[in-house]
């Protein structure tokens, strides 16, 4: 041991002995942290207790001025923005770009041929009245790529005309069957397009004269930032989202005005409220509106009236399933999480989803998983998987680990779902989209084969959200 | 130690050849010692030291080694010495443990944990994405990437010659654009140059969709530019002639004591271009930070930026009068330039 080192032991130990008290001490982290034979303490100590006594600085002296920046910097006078309007322009949705150029020979979605398999690898615009229908029911999000581009157009993929097919499937029974309910849930990697297909599915259902019922988020539903309600008469308690449900009903008349307005009603619903003689489906909507408290009623009788023989085909979706698979962030009266499946809405979501009610007028029911926001659901990803071996016909499904905690009632909803999963675009569709880019101005390159693999490739095999990112947007 | 022959000693010259194979003889610069270190525990080989034929001066197994003995005795299975366990699997399902990871690990665990993928930003993507349609051999890109079937005319070279200019892009490092990589670095805030990549993404974006500027013509552009109707749809180019336009021509130097009197002599000193360009676009992110933002979310310096680039082609920006000041101070000092006098 260093001479120093020891002298310092040595004098620790004497002040050891002096400062601790005769008991131990509680912690060993208590002993004392005093440097030995330190005078500084003593010499700093400020005997008055009061800050700034000290005698002010020499003429010129350099002190430290932590103010002294302060005065030169300038208020700013300009108006603020008023409370919403900075979440309202981060949410805005644009959808033309008047500086794009307008692509010749672009063909609009029509009635007739929205379900045609041969367009497929074709991008194709969207009329204005879907584009209207669809921005009503918040099928558009601002992360995709609208705002630079002259008007709608979405690139009729693979997975589009397996969308396309189901349709035709739901709308077209064999003689004397009864129409069919399809269900389906959207995969896929993060950026390759399921909340596009949904819209895709959305769009050619407008287009088909369907009824659309949209659930733009999933998260919306469960992260208790609209009000809630125990439902009276259910058992077990289900819970009611009155302003959500209206907002809801608001976005169906938006969506699907004409069809609503032509449907008079049929059967006698029980509500709070009188109705009006002949009233047509907008009406009864309309009048749940503007009684929130009644919209669940009101809607639950508009589902009612849609599903009575004779009426359209009902497109639903719903993005963002892995929010509602679980618990939600609203309290019970026993100050417990509810499951989102006590929700009115969801529940009536899954109900068709999980195939436990059927539509009998035929129809879709699209969900779409996300990954760029969402919950862990283990029920989901495994039901899912299931799926997928099912599909392939794999001679083992996965197994669910037994001992591993499960949302029993998630995976009862998904026992016997199917899967469509959206995967990389091939590089004839790659091609046709970039052509798009090129010709509405965005794209300043040659669309040739090399250009064409390389982005394809460069995109993850052809992730259309990592190709568009990389030829139009700019990312470097 | 002086040699045990001398040559210089001799008073005659000796016929002396050395052999050719003892002259020089090549030699290791540095000798292999032999190996000396300590095997681990699942080393197939005992450790050298173990060389002793006598039972008792043998070392000592390993405490696990020792353990697992004993556990084959009583029958039990001992601990793991082929494998090193993981600490992730040692930790696993104790929260306690866990909590007490390294930062590191903690944050492993829970991207692992969490079912999301990665949430890069990078405008390529690392994951394959298989198309719907199970193919067994998937088409990775590479199949139709035929290279030019151009014969090796030149002798000793294997696979061609390239034909120059190079196109634009071929050079890995400086595949972007010069003007966009500098004003993408003069962004960065702390070495977050992926943050800065996406600014500058969301600047090109907002230059793109925002309407055709007004050109003021008491502030003109750049001679050659193109008309402003041209500009949205080539972003990289209304960049830069946002910056250009308002770039400074020189710098005034001031040079201590060459005045007299304490006066600083103010010398006007040409820029080059990177330097040019740097200034500028430093003014523009001056005046954008005082900008106020009208949103929320990651977008908003980039689009302040961006509302300041179509300021300056259209001439409402204060750019344009440190510019023009520049420039008078540089005219007023420029009988301050000595140029070297030729002989």
């Amino acid at each position: 041991m260093a001479s120093s080192t020891c002298l310092r032991r040595f004098s620790q130990l004497s002040l050891d002995r002096a400062t601790q008290p005769a008991f131990a001490p509680r912690s060993l982290l208590a002993a004392t942290q005093a440097s030995c034979f330190s005078t500084s303490a003593a010499r700093h100590a400020n005997p008055t207790g009061k800050k700034g006594m000290g005698a002010a600085p020499k003429r010129g002296t350099k002190t430290l001025n932590v103010k002294k920046g302060r005065k030169d910097t300038v208020k700013d006078l300009s108006k603020k923005p008023s409370p919403g309007d900075r979440k309202a322009m981060r949410k805005r949705i644009v959808l033309s770009n008047n500086n794009a150029l307008e692509v010749p020979g672009l063909k609009d979605l029509e009635k007739d041929n929205a379900l045609d398999p041969s367009n497929e690898g074709k991008v194709m615009g969207l009329a204005e009245n879907v584009v209207d229908a669809l921005r009503a029911v918040e099928a558009f999000k601002p992360s995709q790529g609208w705002s630079l581009f002259r008007r709608p157009a979405t690139l009729m993929r693979k997975e589009t005309i397996q969308v396309a097919q189901l349709l035709k499937e739901a709308e077209e029974a064999p003689e004397g069957q009864a129409k069919k309910t399809l269900r389906r849930i959207l995969t896929g990697q993060r950026m390759s397009g399921k909340s596009t297909l949904i819209l895709q599915g959305l769009a050619m259902g407008v287009l088909r004269d369907w009824v659309v019922i949209h659930l733009p988020e999933g998260q919306d539903l469960v992260n208790a930032h609209t009000e809630y309600a125990p439902l009276p008469g259910s058992q077990p308690t289900q819970y009611t989202q009155d302003l959500y449900t209206a907002n809801l009903l608001s976005q169906i008349i938006k969506a699907n005005e004409k069809i609503l307005a032509s449907i008079n009603i049929n059967t006698n619903p029980s509500l709070p409220f009188p109705l009006p003689a002949n009233s047509n489906l907008k009406q009864l909507a309309d009048l749940g509106i503007i009684n929130p408290e009644a919209s669940w009623p009101v809607f639950a009788a508009l589902w009612k009236e849609l599903t009575q023989p004779g009426r359209p085909p009902i497109m639903l979706g719903l993005d963002g399933l892995s929010h509602v698979m679980g618990e939600s962030q609203y309290m019970s009266a026993e100050v417990k999480r509810i499951h989102a499946f006590d929700l009115t809405i969801v529940r009536h979501f899954i109900d068709h989803l999980s195939g436990k009610v059927a539509l009998p007028n035929g129809g879709l029911v699209l969900a779409a998983t996300t990954k760029s926001n969402s919950p862990t659901s283990p029920a989901l990803d495994f039901s899912i998987q299931v799926a997928e071996a099912r599909q392939n016909k794999a001679s083992d499904l996965p197994q669910w680990n037994p001992y591993a905690n499960v949302d029993q009632r998630a995976m009862e909803a998904l026992k016997d779902i199917e899967v469509l999963k959206v995967g990389g675009m091939s590089k004839e569709e790659a091609r046709s989209i970039m052509e798009y880019y090129a010709a509405s101005g965005m794209l300043r390159a040659k669309v040739d084969e090399g250009f064409v693999t390389e982005k394809w490739s460069l995109a993850g095999m052809g992730n259309i959200g990592e190709l568009e990112r990389a030829s139009v947007r700019l990312r470097v | 130690m002086p040699p045990r022959l001398n040559l210089l000693s001799f008073s005659r010259q000796i016929p002396y050849r050395p052999k050719p194979q003892t002259q020089w003889r090549i030699q290791p610069a540095v000798r292999i010692a032999p190996a000396q270190c300590r095997a681990y525990v699942d080393a197939k080989d005992p450790a050298p030291a173990d060389r002793s034929k006598r039972v008792d001066a043998k070392p000592l197994d390993t405490v696990s080694d020792e353990a697992r003995a004993t556990s084959e005795v009583m029958g039990e299975t001992g601990p793991e010495t082929e494998q090193g366990t993981p600490v992730e699997d040692v930790v696993k399902g104790d929260k306690e443990a866990q909590a007490k990871l390294p930062k590191v690990m903690q944050d492993k665990l829970k991207a692992n944990s969490s079912g999301s993928g990665p949430k890069g930003t990078r405008s390529y993507s690392t994951a394959s994405t298989p198309t719907t349609g199970a193919d067994p051999y998937p088409d990775m890109g590479l199949l139709t990437f035929n290279p030019d079937p151009v014969a090796p005319d030149v002798p000793g070279v294997k696979f061609g010659l390239p034909s120059l200019p190079l196109p634009k892009g071929s050079h890995l490092k400086y595949r972007y654009d010069d003007i966009v990589d500098q004003v993408t670095n003069l962004l960065m805030r702390h070495g977050r140059k992926s943050v800065a990549q996406r600014n500058m993404s969301l600047i090109l974006q907002h230059l793109r969709t925002s309407p055709i500027p007004t050109i003021n013509p008491a502030r003109p552009l750049l001679p050659g530019a193109p008309p402003p109707s041209h500009l949205p749809l080539n972003p990289i180019l209304y960049l830069t002639l946002a910056i250009d336009s308002v770039a400074p021509l020189l710098r005034i130097r001031s040079q201590r004591g060459a005045a007299g009197g304490g006066v600083a002599l103010q010398i006007p000193v040409p820029l080059g271009q990177r330097q040019r360009r740097r200034t500028s676009v430093e003014w523009i992110l001056g005046n954008a930070s005082k900008r106020r933002t009208m949103g929320s979310g990651k977008g908003g310096f980039a689009q302040r930026i961006a509302q300041e680039l179509i300021a300056c082609v259209e001439g409402k920006s204060s750019a344009w009068e440190r510019r023009n000041a520049i420039h008078k101070l540089g005219v007023a000092a420029r009988a301050n330039i000595v140029m070297p006098r030729r002989r």
